[in-house]
């Protein structure tokens, strides 16, 4: 199928957060409550429609665990978007934000997006972090952020499609040079800038989207 | 743009030579060349199609399989290959699991894993069988699909690599050997009932329509 761009992403955090559970809900649609350790990268991929355009998420789960740390470190290059996870019911997950961040500054481009995800958030009864905590971090540093749920597909969408409707923003701002492999964009084939970015193509503000939307 | 197929052997040393002791006897032959076939597989055919860069340039030993359960019946078709991150390694450092995609059929990539977390073994030398478990403890079992005239001559390629791998593995863990010269005695009997509930347990499918395995 054509798309008018792939959008490289990675799905980062703590282990047991729920990575693979939201892609999973993402591209499947279902859930699973138990997944086994991700070791290395598993792939998923799904087309998305940003502004009338076609657009393939290429989406690299990662491995958590400390243990795979530094592998998972080599493969933030190139990723246009990540998804920065920790749970609401595990204090520690959102402890080690900083840290992830770090990782993901120092190793990927400059201009990637990243949207900071509270996941769990059908949880509530076992709440550790305020939803205001998250909201502050992410302005702090720079970030989309929304609370999900992998289990009820609350905001799973909407996290994923967030993401690619900024990165496009970025892209019609002229902010990511699409031409540069290592801005983890690409052109889809037979697609040439003038047919994939169209002059008339709104600039929607994906923070608004993002920070409001939803359901959790 | 620099391309990553090289028709020399690629991995473990252009002109190294070994020999092989499968199917048609000693034979003396590249020890570890990059297309069983001698030409692109489709694992690097579709890396090389431009959505993976990042991938684009690894070097790829590959075969087509299908899964098989522990008793033989077949499940589903899989692609695998180990690859090399960097030209200056002298054995491959990474395996690549692939399979048809839901939607149309064609090969996408499922999985990519450090090959220090998974271990290969020789399952069934007659049924020309791997095993691959990782270290989370999950298995699977490939059966080698290949003409009638090479297969011999391939999973005698996969038995050397095993071999090869075994003895450059890193001291304390033995990642890759023949499966009995790791586990209990054993445990690969089909009629041992003692081990089929772990075994069935931890056995996995590769279908990426409903994958335990690779969350998608």
């Amino acid at each position: 199928m054509t798309y008018a761009y792939l959008f490289k992403y990675i799905i980062i955090g703590d282990t047991g957060v729920g990575k693979s559970c939201l892609l999973l809900q993402f591209t499947d649609k279902r859930f699973q409550p138990v997944h086994d350790l991700t070791i290395g990268v598993e792939f998923g991929a799904r087309m998305v429609n940003i502004d009338g355009k076609q657009i393939k998420l290429q989406i690299w789960d990662t491995a958590g665990q400390e243990s795979f740390r530094s592998i998972t470190r080599s493969y933030y290059r190139g990723a246009a978007g990540a998804l920065l996870v920790y749970d609401i019911t595990r204090r520690e997950t959102f402890n080690h934000l900083t840290s992830w961040l770090e990782d993901a500054r120092q190793h990927s481009s400059s201009n990637m997006v990243i949207m900071l995800i509270g996941n769990k958030s059908d949880l509530e009864s076992r709440r550790d972090v305020k939803r205001e905590e998250g909201e502050a971090f992410a302005r702090e540093h720079g970030l989309i952020f929304m609370e999900t749920s992998a289990k009820t597909a609350c905001n799973v969408e909407e996290a994923f499609i967030n993401t690619a409707k900024e990165i496009y923003r970025k892209i019609q701002q002229g902010l990511f040079d699409v031409h540069n492999e290592a801005n983890g964009i690409k052109i889809g084939p037979q697609q040439s800038i003038s047919t994939s970015l169209g002059p008339s193509a709104s600039q929607q503000n994906c923070r608004d989207l993002g920070s409001d939307a939803g359901c959790c | 743009m620099k391309r990553g197929y090289d028709p020399k052997p690629a991995l473990g040393g252009a002109g190294e030579e070994g020999t092989c002791e499968m199917g048609h006897g000693r034979q003396k032959r590249p020890l570890f060349p990059a297309y069983p076939k001698g030409r692109p597989g489709r694992l690097q055919r579709h890396l090389l199609s431009g959505e993976f860069d990042q991938l684009r340039d690894f070097p790829i030993f590959e075969s087509n399989f299908v899964q098989v359960t522990r008793f033989g019946e077949v499940a589903n078709k899989v692609t695998m290959g180990v690859a090399a991150s960097s030209p200056a390694l002298e054995l491959p450092d990474l395996l690549l699991l692939a399979g048809p995609a839901k939607e149309n059929g064609r090969l996408q990539l499922l999985g990519l894993f450090p090959l220090q977390f998974v271990q290969l073994f020789v399952h069934d030398e007659c049924r020309r069988q791997l095993k691959v478990k990782f270290r989370t403890g999950r298995a699977f079992y490939l059966q080698l699909r290949a003409p009638p005239e090479t297969r011999d001559r391939e999973f005698g390629q996969w038995v050397r690599l095993l071999y090869r791998l075994h003895f450059h593995s890193a001291e304390g863990a033995v990642p890759f050997t023949q499966e009995y010269a790791l586990e209990d005695d054993g445990e690969e009997e089909d009629d041992d009932d003692d081990d089929d509930d772990e075994e069935s347990r931890m056995e996995v499918r590769l279908d990426p329509q409903a994958s335990e395995l690779w969350g998608l």
